[in-house]
């Protein structure tokens, strides 16, 4: 297995634009945490720069992890494709079991102590990624036929989600279950397969709403948020009077006053709220452009590597990454319901930065054999 | 499998893109009213509240205006020790330690406080100011000051606990008096703290719009005066009289009795305040009423004042009722001014007889009876007339001299101003004009509005002069001033209740004018059953309107003239009277018997026995004479 062009020295190096669109992002996210971190850092911890300073760390360790997995041959997330998923199911199993697992915001999807806790469900999210890449490139010619081709992925998507969603984690299931879907559909699924697992999901979809009732509460909140506005709604409007009042150039940076305590956590899920709100729809454009030019370069990539895992592998990530932003954004706009989800690069928290750059550096090393 | 990406690529850029336009739908389209509401947000506005517009009478004098009075405003959110702050603040306010707490402690933005933290007194505001507490404001905010208390209180009327105009013209023209309030707007966090890099806000309230009414201050001040010195010496029910230009329908005086003070309205019963008697009051007018039938009758030509003469007996028979005159014995031979003079009943049913029911009726309505006269103030009464059908011969021959209709004094006041101001009738009016307290810049509310015109200017000249005779020679005598050409008339009604008359239970009143020639103001006074008198209009009402006329007219610039008609001397004892005979007579014959003497009766009979002192003896009008029943 480690023989091919993967683990060959390439002769054009990693993709400088890939790697260019990452930094842009990172810089942004670290002057965006400056500001929108400041409020609570100084009551919380008594220092402005907080969350910036360990954002910067955490940016530093994300680098180099980035760099480290830009050198290291991908072909490696294919052997032990298996290896990381049997693990990831263990952690989702483990983090359930009271005593070992952490409720945090009303979900029990952390493990570990203190600074070194981590969501089980992130490293799912990125395992079931590379087991997807693997198994589908393989399965190219079978792909059409259900037991011989889609049972198996299928089953392993489905084991997943349903972990996750014991937690319950709405948001980061969303995100594997989409970006397993862009997957299976890339490889080639038949559109019927589509169409019948639609009608599954909404089905699905309803009987999960029914029996936690505070979904639809979420959703209601979505359709009209002023008619809960102290409960339900609350997140998104106080999103809203920060995004609204940014007009064409924004307060200028660092002059949001939602951040004076009316946004809850300004500066992780929201933070693209505060954004706005200083730097207004011109900043907003600076960051959906460069989102968008991330996606277009990461399939871009995907589509000039010859060997059909890189091919999958690189197309997974990137959709992994352009699921997140739209659906983070989706909330902070108030197209799409709150569920929770950390904006890629840009949101404050070690975990969430740190697997975002490592997962670039796999796609820069993947890079490496554009043709 | 590249095809397949390329078109997630497509989605993506559609799915990129909605959420640009989206964001772009926020921020620039959506952007100003979603800042118009986070700016509620972060807004903690301390109202400023407007200061009511001031009303004034027609000279300027102020009559009521304003007192500052902050209220106190509590932020719970800047509030750090709610317990130590509500006892401080308990104590100097005098309120309740537990619900100051409680409003201390609420999730609420701003909290207004209510009664003993609203309207404080400068004192107490400025003792509140010394204490610094954190999260307690003073907000601007004033309360009414009613300069004339009691008096005037029925026109001005009063204001509730939020400033807003519960009764009189303070209801009336209560949108335009009450102004806009502003607020001190400031911008904090979520924490209450304030927001760095935002400006306070100051908007200014717009205080409202001052009232010039037509009330004369010191016109006023004549007639309460007189009316608390009838209430002192009669001790009546009630009282009300009404001071009119009668050539524009301005009120320049009202009052009534019994009177309440606005600031402490409720105190009162709230019969006082909402009953404004000169408006409201609806009762049989007697013979101030004859004056509208001798204008029916001049202004048709039924009658020759001077060269038309009348016999009265005591008594008239129509349709074979009989109707009797107030003076037992008749008046016997008289000319028809003898009749007005007299006030002579058989006179007036010869006139209304003459006139016919539905003459005399249409005549009544057009002088304004029967409707209302639309007065700008609240409550007013619209009377009671006989309909059309159900008036015959005998309703129309009570009604010549004043009986069986019902009428509020605004409508004999305003229909006898027709009658001398050359027969047009005015609208009634109390608010002048608005001025605009910043700019200066008036805007009149009424000017005179003639509703029609109802007899000629000839037959006014004529109720003039025989109304100056009743004052110089007859029923009216009491009102004579020297030197000023005072007109009037009489008028003494049995109070109606559940279908009949109450027993020595009358209404009173004088209606005058004056000057004669050219009359400037009509005074209307009524006293409701006056206590140690004879109930006569002529007794008691006549006097005041006299002693009103001698003050105000010299305020209305009214001179004296020397050719007035001279006051009769054969009437300058007047005040002896032959005391006539009473023995014999049943109980109720008795009170027929309107001689003007005081009747106290004693025993329990039904016939008088004897008498005291014996008749043929002359005494003074409205002493006693005692009557023994058997």
């Amino acid at each position: 297995m480690l023989e091919g062009s993967g683990f060959a020295v390439s002769a054009h190096g990693i993709d400088k634009v890939f790697l260019l669109l990452v930094l842009l992002l990172t810089g942004t996210g670290l002057f965006m945490v400056a500001s929108a971190g400041e409020v609570w850092g100084q009551f919380n911890y008594g220092n402005s720069f907080y969350f910036v300073e360990r954002q910067a760390l955490f940016a530093g360790v994300g680098l180099i992890a980035m760099s480290f997995f830009a050198k290291l041959p991908y072909l490696f997330w294919k052997q032990y494709a298996s290896v990381g998923l049997a693990a990831a199911f263990l952690l989702l199993i483990a983090v359930l079991i009271p005593g070992i697992g952490m409720v945090r915001n009303g979900s029990q999807s952390w493990i570990g102590v203190g600074a070194l806790s981590f969501q089980p469900s992130e490293w799912m999210k990125m395992a079931l990624v590379f087991y997807l890449a693997a198994i589908l490139s393989e399965r190219k010619k079978v792909i059409h036929l259900f037991w011989k081709g889609l049972f198996t992925p299928l089953v392993t998507i489905g084991a997943a989600f349903g972990f996750i969603m014991l937690q319950p984690d709405l948001g980061t299931a969303a995100v594997m279950g989409g970006t397993a879907f862009l997957l299976l559909f890339s490889a080639g699924a038949p559109i019927r397969f589509f169409a019948t697992i639609g009608a599954l999901a909404i089905s699905g979809l309803v009987l999960l709403i029914a029996s936690a009732p505070y979904r639809i509460k979420r959703i209601t909140a979505y359709l009209d948020p002023w008619s809960d506005p102290l409960g339900s709604g609350f997140q998104i409007i106080q999103s809203l009077y920060a995004v609204g009042p940014g007009g064409l150039f924004g307060h200028g940076y660092g002059e949001s006053r939602q951040k004076y305590y009316y946004l809850p956590e300004p500066q992780t899920d929201f933070i693209f709220a505060i954004w706005t709100e200083e730097t207004g729809f011109l900043g907003a454009l600076w960051v959906i452009i460069l989102f968008f030019l991330l996606i277009w370069r990461g399939i871009y990539i995907a589509m000039r590597l010859d060997d059909p895992f890189g091919t999958l592998l690189v197309f997974g990530l990137t959709g992994m990454l352009s699921l997140q932003s739209f659906i983070n954004l989706g909330v902070v706009t108030g197209l799409i319901p709150v569920t929770g989800v950390t904006l890629p690069f840009l949101s404050y928290g070690g975990s969430s930065l740190t697997m975002t750059l490592l997962l670039a550096g796999i796609v820069l090393s993947t890079s490496r054999h554009m043709r | 499998m590249r095809v397949r990406m390329f078109w997630v690529l497509v989605f993506s850029f559609v799915a990129f893109s909605i959420l640009t336009i989206r964001t772009g739908y926020i921020q620039l389209w959506n952007g100003a009213e979603l800042t118009k509401k986070a700016e509620e947000l972060w807004g903690r506005s301390i109202p400023a509240e407007p200061e009511r517009g001031l009303i004034v009478d027609r000279n300027g004098e102020v009559l009521a205006g304003n007192k500052h009075a902050p209220t106190v405003y509590v932020i719970p959110s800047q509030i750090d020790d709610p317990e130590q702050t509500a006892k401080t603040l308990a104590a100097v306010l005098g309120e309740k330690e537990s619900l100051l707490y409680e409003r201390m402690t609420k999730r609420s933005s701003i909290e207004r406080l209510s009664s003993k933290g609203r309207h404080l007194s400068t004192d107490k505001a400025r003792e509140v100011a010394e204490l610094q507490l954190k999260g307690i404001w003073l907000g601007e905010d004033s309360v009414r000051n009613y300069v004339w208390k009691e008096r005037l209180a029925h026109i001005i009327g009063f204001t509730g606990a939020d400033n807003q105009g519960l009764a009189g013209i303070e209801a009336y023209y209560d949108q335009k008096l009450s102004g806009k309030a502003g607020s001190i707007q400031m911008f904090t966090d979520a924490k209450g703290n304030e927001m760095p890099g935002l400006v306070n806000d100051y908007n200014e309230p717009v205080n409202g719009m001052d009232l010039q009414l037509t009330i004369d201050a010191d016109i006023q001040a004549v007639m309460e005066r007189e009316l608390d010195l009838a209430q002192k010496t009669y001790k009546p029910d009630a009282a009300m009289s009404i001071a009119m230009d009668p050539n524009t329908g301005e009120i320049l005086a009202m009052s009534s009795r019994p009177s309440y003070d606005p600031s402490r309205f409720q105190e009162y019963d709230p019969d006082i305040y909402n009953r404004n008697l000169p408006v409201w009051n609806t009762f049989e007018p007697g013979s101030t009423f004859k004056i509208i039938t001798l204008a029916a009758a001049l202004e048709e030509n039924k009658v020759d004042l001077d060269k038309d003469h009348f016999f009265d007996p005591g008594y008239v028979e129509v349709n074979g009722t009989r109707l009797r005159c107030w003076k037992r014995e008749g008046h016997g031979h008289q000319s028809f001014l003898e009749v007005v003079q007299n006030s002579c009943n058989p006179g007036f049913v010869e006139l209304g007889t003459r006139l016919g029911e539905k003459t005399l009726f249409s005549y009544i309505r057009k002088f304004g009876f029967g409707e209302k006269t639309g007065i700008d103030l609240y409550g007013e009464g619209t009377g009671i007339l006989f309909t059309e059908q159900s008036a015959g011969p005998v309703e129309a021959a009570t009604a010549a001299f004043g009986q069986g209709v019902a009428v509020t004094p605004i409508q004999q006041v305003a229909a006898v101003s027709a009658a001398v101001n050359g027969g047009i009738l005015y609208k009634p009016y109390v608010a002048k004009s608005w001025t605009n307290p910043v700019s200066g810049i008036k805007e009149t509310i009424h000017k005179p509005d003639q509703v029609r015109r109802v007899i000629s200017e000839e037959t006014s000249a004529q109720i003039r002069r025989a109304l100056e005779s009743v004052v110089a020679k007859g029923t009216g005598r009491n009102a004579f001033v020297d030197g000023y050409r005072i007109g009037g008339k009489t008028g003494t009604a049995q109070k109606a209740k559940d279908g009949g008359y109450l027993e020595n239970n009358h209404i009173v009143s004088f209606i005058g004018m004056a000057p004669a020639n050219d009359p400037k103001v009509v005074i209307y006074t009524a006293i409701d059953n006056p206590k140690g008198t004879v109930q006569f209009g002529g007794t008691v009402a006549a006097p005041i309107v006299g002693k009103m006329m001698e003050d105000i007219l010299p305020l209305l610039n009214v001179s004296k003239q020397s050719n007035q008609i001279e006051k009769e001397k054969t009437w300058s004892d007047p005040e002896l009277i032959v005391v006539p005979d009473l023995v014999g007579l049943t109980k109720d014959q008795l009170k027929e018997q309107l001689v003007n003497v005081n009747i106290v009766v004693e025993g329990n009979g039904s016939t008088v026995v004897s008498q005291s002192p014996k008749s043929g003896v002359k005494i003074e009008a409205g002493s006693k004479l005692r009557v023994l029943l058997k």
